[in-house]
């Protein structure tokens, strides 16, 4: 059997089609499966990653046998490889909170499970795809499978946080159609490297049109500003698990497909600094308004919009530095964002409102989750010794080198900002009056050990940083070279391991 | 008739039929208050992207890409066929957008058996 | 006032659009050279007759050379039946079966959809089992076969379709579909390779894999669009 790539999707969409008719057989299966295939494939992305970093190749595996552009490839390279593996790690433990997390019956559970696993195989897609049409099926996949998320219970504003995600999903995927339409009208293909080889040849007024359009489409998923209005009800509406998805999961996936189109498609003066610019509107504006929020999802939110815009900013600079702090801001918000939702969720558990007063002296009943919240409150605000503090050292250094003080100054002065509003929720945690007639619920084991493995790769990264390093820098320069992903779609080798 | 106005309208013609229909979409979208109006104006825009589609794969005096016993003998007289590829696009673009158009109208389903009302300024609770 | 933002950004877009147009030009060629495939299309209606002897392009590229995208929009019908089933979930009575549909239609429209059904139900397993050969394949024939359910729905307010049937139908002709990539992954090298002889041109058995996968397309398509009528027509508005 030969490990490749396309586990990635065949696996789960197996198992999805599969799950039915497992429930007929035995209904714990169905909560079962996914945690299996989720595993697998982690293991599967150890190898992969294992073997690219060794050869320094990357693996591209082309489906149904026809090479690319004439089929569609799959491209598992430092870079996409790197993210494909977060996206896979961060599902399994969201997978492990969610069992058994909240009370739902037999049916809705059945497709909770089934929705799940798409949303993560859309995202995987999304990543590891070297074709611009299966691109975007694969974000269909996923927005299809959020919207049905968000709406998932019935107690809340589910079903408006839903319809309000769907129409703006959709305007997103009209615009994205719209530009993949006229940019195969120009350069007669689909295929991503080959796109990018003809790019030249294409009249510039078109390629800003078509850089217009994806950056509005790819924009939406990306969460950057002002096309992110969805996203603060996504995330408070949605079940726990689901927001945590959304945030370490769906939304790096929205942000690799705007960075692949600008970094490697596109060549156009001012795509960088545009970045720049929406990256600090964004952040200014989600921060300024995280820290108006009395509702603490609804906080959160607003925080990780805020990071998506400080990383659309790091891509923007586009020094290998800069890129580099970027990945690394990927990879910490995703960890620590997860532990914040996953704890901060149990303090709100019965409460609809889920406001911030209601967090009274949550510190003294349950010492180990204010724990775990005050470990990722400091670590998205940058303190050290927490994985949050390199991150945006390397990227304040890049801006630094660049000459772009006043940049800088931005960064600090909404730091302090993200101090306020996170230490008003620890301090409220801690030195709180109790409020007693809030009932809470105890975590569950899974629960328990996937927060618990989140806090220790935020503290073993802060202390240790050179864990994760070498594999960013290699990230880095494979999302740079642009020649060199160019070359190696078209006219490299790239095996697969057997096994 | 001038051939460069006769392709100019024949291009704003079709062309222009289209992204009318994503304007009429769009615009029932914006602004129209029911709801299932939206979920109306979302599948017209669908309809008007794809019919777009196709008609840039179109070829002047082309024939089906299909190798038929009548496409094959047409080939060998020299007529083109016309760009199979956006139509292939196409198939996939209708089911998704049907899959998107499913799941809308289930969301409406459920707000108006919770709100008893299809009007989105009735169902404010979420601000816009 | 909020309409009159709205005409001036659709006539910013349309404008925008009009204009990106004009430099695709309607009924020009954009395929290249016909002889050295330079553009992806020129590739698949030089290679398909030859190398795959299946007649029609359009079926080669959706199961054969974007196959992967053909498995990305099945799957996205199967999450839009279980997105709506979750939606729409209500813990049910026993044995009930509320249905929108208050009343039969009449009876000209209940003796043509008993007449039609039939006939209907043969034309979409005509098109998709001819798939290859005519203008059609699986998601067209699935979709007319749905019609024909459509049409009963309509005129019999009892009528219904059993989910478990839809269920296992769905479910199987998924897996054989996933099934068939990983047969072309052991044995071909590549995902959803072609492993079976491909036949003669224009015969109905010509193709390999491809009249095989678009069948089952065919009845997941069919099962699929049925359980999404269904689902949205058996629910009760309470007064």
């Amino acid at each position: 059997m030969v490990i490749s790539p396309v586990h990635y999707i065949a696996l789960p969409l197996l198992a999805a089609f599969l799950i039915p008719l497992f429930s007929k057989i035995n209904r714990e299966l169905v909560r079962i499966v996914p945690g299996l295939v989720l595993a697998y494939l982690s293991a599967v992305s150890v190898i992969l990653m294992n073997r690219v970093i060794q050869t320094g190749q990357p693996i591209i595996e082309t489906i149904a046998g026809w090479r690319a552009p004439w089929g569609i490839d799959l491209v598992f390279s430092p870079f996409t490889g790197f993210l494909a593996s977060i996206m896979t790690f961060m599902a399994l433990l969201i997978w492990l909170y969610s069992y058994r997390f909240k009370k739902v019956d037999h049916e809705p559970a059945l497709k909770y499970y089934i929705l799940f696993m798409m949303l993560v195989t859309g995202s995987t897609g999304i990543v590891i795809t070297g074709d611009i049409f299966n691109m975007f099926v694969f974000m269909e996949i996923t927005a299809i499978a959020s919207f049905s998320l968000t709406s998932f219970y019935r107690d809340r504003d589910g079903a408006e946080a839903g319809f309000k995600y769907l129409l703006i999903g959709s305007l997103a995927s009209t615009f994205v159609l719209l530009g993949i339409l006229l940019l195969y009208s120009q350069v007669g293909t689909l295929n991503m490297a080959q796109i990018a080889e003809r790019m030249h040849d294409v009249p510039s007024g078109m390629k800003i049109t078509i850089l217009i359009l994806f950056a509005t489409g790819l924009g939406i998923e990306a969460e950057m500003f002002p096309l992110n209005g969805w996203a603060p009800d996504a995330y408070s509406q949605s079940p726990s698990p689901v927001g945590s998805a959304f945030a370490a999961i769906v939304v790096k996936a929205g942000v690799y497909s705007l960075i692949r189109v600008i970094f490697t498609l596109f060549d156009v003066h001012g795509a960088y600094e545009f970045l720049i610019i929406m990256g600090i509107i964004t952040l200014v504006i989600s921060e300024f308004t995280a820290m108006k929020q009395t509702n603490l999802k609804r906080m959160l939110a607003y925080s990780s919009i805020g990071q998506m815009g400080f990383v659309l900013i790091a891509f923007g600079i586009g020094t290998k530095e800069a890129v580099f702090g970027a990945l690394f801001l990927m990879f910490n918000h995703a960890v620590i964002k997860s532990l914040l939702f996953m704890s901060g969720s149990y303090f709100v558990y019965n409460n609809t409102s889920k406001e911030i007063t209601d967090l009274s002296g949550m510190g003294k009943k349950f010492p180990l989750l204010a724990f775990f919240f005050a470990i990722g409150a400091f670590a998205i605000v940058g303190l050290p010794p927490f994985a949050g503090f390199w991150s945006k050292l390397y990227i304040l250094i890049a801006a630094a080198d660049n000459s772009l003080l006043g940049l800088v100054a931005i960064i600090l002065m909404v730091s302090i900002i993200e101090i306020v509003y996170y230490f008003r929720v620890v301090a409220k945690l801690y030195f709180g009056k109790p409020v007693e007639e809030s009932i809470t619920h105890k975590p569950t084991i899974g629960g328990y050990i996937s927060m618990s493995i989140l806090a220790a790769v935020i503290v073993i990264v802060g202390f240790y940083p050179d864990i994760v390093t070498g594999f960013l820098h290699n990230a880095a320069d494979a999302l740079l070279d642009k020649s060199g992903y160019i070359n190696n779609v078209l006219h490299g080798a790239g095996e697969l391991v057997k096994l | 008739m001038d051939p460069v106005l006769y392709n100019k309208i024949v291009t704003f013609d079709i062309y222009g039929s289209a992204i009318g229909l994503i304007l009429i979409g769009l615009y029932a979208l914006l602004v129209k208050k029911h709801l299932i109006k939206m979920v109306i104006g979302l599948s017209i825009i669908d309809s008007g992207v794809n019919l777009l589609f196709i008609a840039v794969g179109f070829i002047k005096g082309g024939t089906a890409p299909i190798f038929s016993p009548k496409g094959i003998e047409l080939v060998q007289k020299g007529v083109t066929m016309v760009d199979p590829v956006p139509q292939a696009l196409v198939l996939t673009a209708i089911v998704i957008g049907f899959g998107v158009t499913a799941v809308a109208l289930s969301l409406v389903i459920r707000l108006y058996r919770h709100h008893n009302t299809a009007r989105i300024d009735n169902i404010k609770s979420l601000k816009w | 006032m909020k309409k009159a933002i709205v005409i001036l950004l659709l006539a910013v877009v349309g404008w925008a659009l009009v204009d990106a147009f004009t430099h695709v030009k309607f009924g020009e060629s954009r395929l290249g050279d016909l002889k050295n495939p330079n553009t992806v299309g020129a590739f698949y209606l030089q290679k398909t007759a030859p190398e795959l002897s299946v007649a029609n392009v359009v079926t080669a590229i959706v199961v054969n050379y974007r196959g992967f995208d053909t498995l990305g929009e099945v799957t996205v019908l199967f999450l839009a039946a279980a997105g709506l089933g979750s939606i729409l979930y209500r813990r049910k009575e026993k044995g009930a079966h509320d249905t929108m549909i208050l009343k039969n239609s009449s009876q000209l429209l209940q003796t043509g959809a008993r007449l039609i059904f039939p006939a209907i139900l043969v034309l979409g397993a005509y098109v998709f089992i001819h798939g290859h050969l005519t203008p059609g394949g699986g998601f067209q024939g699935g979709v007319i076969i749905a019609t024909g359910f459509l049409l009963m729905f309509m005129a019999y307010k009892d009528y219904h379709v059993s989910h478990n049937i839809l269920t296992w139908v769905e479910s199987l002709a998924g897996v054989l579909f996933v099934t068939v990539g990983f047969w072309g992954l052991i044995f071909g090298g590549s995902f959803l390779k072609n492993t079976m002889g491909t036949g003669v041109l224009n015969d109905l058995l010509s193709g390999g894999v491809i009249p095989i996968v678009y069948i089952a397309v065919g009845f997941k398509v069919a099962a699929e669009l049925t359980g999404v009528l269904e689902t949205l027509l058996n629910f009760k508005i309470k007064k």
